[in-house]
């Protein structure tokens, strides 16, 4: 692997401690200018792989390692670290509290008009949406394991106030994002001949079957998930009971951009305290915000979430109906992605979507989401079969080929569009306060990084885990990394897009001098590389290797045997020593025999040679 | 000021750290006065070169004398003058006072008694009204220094002046333990502290650690080492960083480094800027290590705990 996840991460600690904090103050802020989302992003660049990465941590100041308190020396000693984190968290829970401390999670700057020249109204700027809600799951959980782990070591009296505070707070914010992505989640159920029921059966029929037998199919492959619906509860207009008998009802579920138009309230628990303001969005689920929900709501259920018991009593019905919705979500989304007898529909890349006449490259964009959310439905099936991740792995590598990530772009292609300026999702509902509003994703080559690691981290087979870890590398050094910001103030941050495709543009970008940073984009490349170091954590293995190590070991053992029945165990010889040391040999090589394989036959070959040393000099 | 440095074990570099850091924040302009309480071996001349005290004073007027009552007034020695320090007999440009109350030659450990104390207690009164800093060397482990000053500082009059305690260990897992119990460990410093009427808290708040003959990482004393050893001297830093925070003596309390240099371990003198810029005998970073550690005595940032 050519990726340093570790080096990388701390070059970019720097640059965002840098910036962040110029003269002992946090500066909220980047290219996109503040808002909820972008600043609980800012944050998470450097909280995230504090506690995500072994050996990177500064929550306790006297095991900070050395390069970790070189690379935030801008915010002060170890010491001073998580006492400037404690106050901006705070801060940045305050900013993003109306005046009675009711969290708030609007979009803000990352609501863009449709239409050229529009003025989005400050009504539809202050709508909530999933990936603020979203992201404040991950940044509250990171706040109160912080909390937690940090606590033991204070003592001051005022800090301690502080972290109590802090603590209130980041619960608060916690409750309210789940309440907030639980209502909007969204169950729809149409007939299979509307035009969402063709739309569907398109997508999956894949190699031209009968539509009676893909229906059929479809029926009996999502008779699982649909018998799950009845047990939706919580915050959801309850799915008309039809959808459950009826079972030649299609439907869809996952989540809307917002909290769905006329969603019922939440009342159970924690809820009770939360403000809950009428939602907006259309009950139509979107790939995209299903994907961006469903990687907040799993932080819900990492194993530092149960081990620091982050989790108050009373948000527990929340996560349970958030596990729920996780559970079903991504059921559906990967039977319908991996529907269809030789070809699954997710092989078909491009993703078909309703109308394929005015389709552009947000079809290559619903791919990698629909195969996101497949390679997480296959780690959490834990009996992920290798032919099952290959077919995977050949999707991701078509993907990064498409999406011109790891090929080079022609001049005016389409795809290019893909990652500058983005993909242009529609907010269908919001246009009822203004103009029409859209949310541009321009995380392609990100997306894709974090499931290719991903993917070779859930495969312990050596030659799939090579090609995903070669494509890994590619999408590094041929895309990421030259969108690194090279020069300047802002050096070691993202994003320089042009960098990357300033030869095929038109008109031809001219180099920036000093870009801001694009928070958006700079922690998405951080939860990628965290991802990427996250391969390292599972072994590789070779049944065929250990085989070996164990026919090695066996003659070994023999002939070192033999020659211990040579030679006198009493005197202390040349030979006597040598032979130590292949029986120390040896014995190491039993122990890794399981573990790493390699290293036992590395080691045994050693042995073997000595041997052998032995018995030639004896012929001689 | 008042600042008492003490240490777990004998040999860890406290007195020749603590001369040196008298020295340096002499040179960066205070008034310092350095106390040799370390009773039972008083050599604190030695180190700075005076050669009249340099196993404690001959003239009867040392602080084994005083503290015993046998004279009114405890010797001050100038060390500018007493020794090669400032060149040629003159304290250097800019720098403060740098003043020895050296031990009698010949002095031992002793007892404390009720009149001890208060003359101690005079002492130090006196000579905080005189100097910014007053750096008292105690004997290392639970001594009778030890237990001398913790009585004097208890005292109302003195209790509004600022004392600090600064515990030398070195980086090895026996001294860590070691400072650990003598701070928090039974009969330690905060034990008899608090037996002496010191209020707990506020004595521990005041106690802040020293490191002494580390191998920094990434220093170039490492360059010469086996990967082997490099790797395994990284495992070894790491565990003893965990065993130091458990002991709470982890690098939140710890007010210095002073790093492993051969001239502090073969001669225990003062580093002069000499030694370092010409004759090179000594490492540049172990000067910045005492200059930092003089400077952070009295930077209440250091000393404000989390």
């Amino acid at each position: 692997m050519d990726i340093r996840p570790r080096q990388l991460l701390l070059e970019l600690w720097k640059a965002a401690a840098r910036y962040s904090f110029p003269d002992e103050e946090w500066n909220f802020g980047g290219r996109d200018t503040s808002n909820s989302t972008s600043d609980a992003e800012q944050l998470l660049c450097i909280m995230y792989p504090a506690y995500q990465m072994a050996g990177m941590g500064f929550v306790r100041p006297d095991e900070t390692a050395g390069d970790v308190a070189e690379a935030l020396s801008e915010l002060g000693d170890p010491r001073r670290i998580p006492q400037v984190l404690v106050r901006t968290l705070l801060a940045y829970m305050e900013r993003y509290s109306d005046e009675g401390g009711n969290p708030t999670f609007a979009g803000g700057s990352y609501f863009r008009a449709q239409r050229e020249g529009d003025e989005l109204k400050p009504d539809q700027l202050g709508l909530d949406v999933v990936d603020s809600f979203s992201m404040s799951i991950t940044l509250s959980l990171a706040v109160l394991g912080f909390v937690k782990e940090f606590r033991p070591t204070v003592r001051r009296d005022a800090l301690r106030k502080e972290l109590s505070e802090l603590e209130a707070a980041a619960s608060r914010r916690l409750s309210a994002a789940m309440v907030g992505i639980l209502r909007s989640f969204t169950v729809r159920s149409f007939s299979a001949d509307s035009e969402d029921g063709q739309a569907l059966r398109t997508l999956v029929s894949g190699g031209g079957r009968s539509t009676e037998s893909v229906l059929s199919g479809l029926r009996e492959a999502l008779a699982p998930a649909r018998a799950s619906l009845p047990e939706l509860t919580m915050g959801v207009e309850t799915p008309s009971p039809e959808v459950v008998e009826d079972d030649t009802l299609l439907f869809e579920c996952g989540w809307s951009w917002g909290v769905i138009k006329d969603a019922p309230p939440v009342e159970a628990g924690a809820a009770a305290a939360v403000v809950q303001r009428d939602g907006l969005a259309e009950a139509k689920v979107s790939l995209y915000f299903t994907l961006a929900a469903l990687d907040g709501i799993v932080d819900l259920f990492s194993d530092r979430t149960n081990r620091l018991s982050l989790i108050a009593p009373e948000q527990q019905g929340l996560v349970s109906a958030l596990r729920l919705r996780l559970n079903l979500a991504q059921r559906y989304w990967s039977t319908i992605a991996r529907f269809g007898r030789n070809r699954w529909a997710v092989e078909e890349v491009p993703w078909r979507g309703r109308r394929p006449e005015n389709e552009g490259t947000e079809t290559d964009y619903d791919s990698l989401l629909a195969t996101a959310i497949t390679v997480e439905a296959l780690a959490a099936e834990q009996s992920a079969r290798d032919v099952d991740i290959d077919r995977v792995t050949r999707i991701l590598e078509e993907l990064a080929g498409r999406a011109r990530v790891t090929r080079r772009a022609l001049p005016g292609e389409a795809e290019i569009t893909l990652h500058s300026p983005g993909v242009r999702l529609e907010l269908v509902g919001a246009e009822v306060l203004g103009p029409p509003v859209v949310w541009q994703v321009a995380d392609f080559s990100t997306t894709l990084l974090k499931r290719v690691a991903r993917t070779a981290s859930i495969t312990r087979d050596s030659a799939l885990r090579d090609r995903l870890v070669t494509l890994a590398d590619e999408i590094w050094s041929r895309h990421l990394q030259p969108r690194q910001i090279a020069a300047g103030e802002n050096a070691n941050l993202w994003d320089d897009i042009d960098n990357v495709f300033r030869a095929v543009k038109e008109p031809r970008p001219q180099p920036d001098e000093d870009l801001e940073p694009s928070w958006y984009f700079t922690e998405r490349v951080m939860e990628s590389l965290v991802a990427v170091a996250a391969i390292s954590d599972i072994r590789p293995y070779s049944r065929r290797l250990a085989d070996q190590a164990l026919d090695l070991l066996a003659e070994a053992d023999h002939l070192h045997a033999s020659e211990l029945l040579r030679s006198s165990p009493t005197t202390a010889t040349p030979t006597r020593s040598r032979l130590d040391g292949i029986e120390a040999n040896l014995r190491r090589a039993r122990e890794l025999r399981e573990r790493q394989p390699a290293t036992a036959v590395a080691l045994l070959q050693k042995a073997l040679r000595d041997l052998d040393a032995l018995a030639l000099a004896r012929q001689a | 000021m008042i600042i008492f440095a003490t240490s777990d074990k004998g040999g860890t570099g406290r007195s020749v750290t603590s001369c040196n850091v008298a020295y340096r924040r002499a040179l960066q302009g205070s008034n310092v006065c350095y106390l040799d309480f370390d009773f039972g071996s008083p050599t604190a001349g030695a180190i700075f070169g005076v050669e009249a005290a340099g196993q404690g004073t001959s003239s009867g007027s040392g602080l084994h004398s005083y503290l015993a009552g046998n004279v009114a007034e405890a010797e001050q020695l100038d060390v500018w003058t007493g020794s090669g320090l400032g060149g040629r007999w003159s304290k250097p440009l800019g720098a403060g006072r740098l003043t020895l109350l050296p031990g009698d030659f010949g002095g031992g450990e002793f007892p404390v008694d009720d009149a001890m104390v208060d003359r101690c207690c005079e002492l130090f009164l006196s000579l905080d009204e005189e100097f910014e800093l007053t750096l008292v060397d105690l004997s290392s482990g639970r001594s009778y220094a030890t237990e001398l000053v913790l009585r004097a500082t208890a005292d109302p009059a003195i209790a509004e002046k600022t004392a600090r305690w600064l515990v030398f260990h070195r980086w090895t897992s026996q001294h860590i333990r070691a400072a650990s119990s003598l701070v928090h460990g039974p009969q330690g410093i905060l034990d008899t502290g608090t037996g002496c009427g010191h209020e707990r808290r506020e004595l521990e708040d005041g106690i802040r650690f020293v490191r002494t003959a580390v191998l920094e990482q990434g220093s170039a004393q490492l360059e010469g080492l086996r990967p082997e050893q490099e790797v395994w001297l990284q495992a070894i830093n790491t565990d003893l960083q965990k065993l130091a925070g458990k002991l709470r003596l982890g690098t939140s309390m710890m007010l210095g480094s002073i790093p492993l240099d051969p001239v502090l371990q073969w001669r225990e003198q003062i580093i002069v800027e000499d030694d370092i810029s010409n004759t090179r005998i000594a490492n540049a970073e172990t000067g910045k290590a005492f200059e930092q550690l003089a400077e952070r005595l009295t930077d209440d940032g250091m000393w404000e705990g989390l």
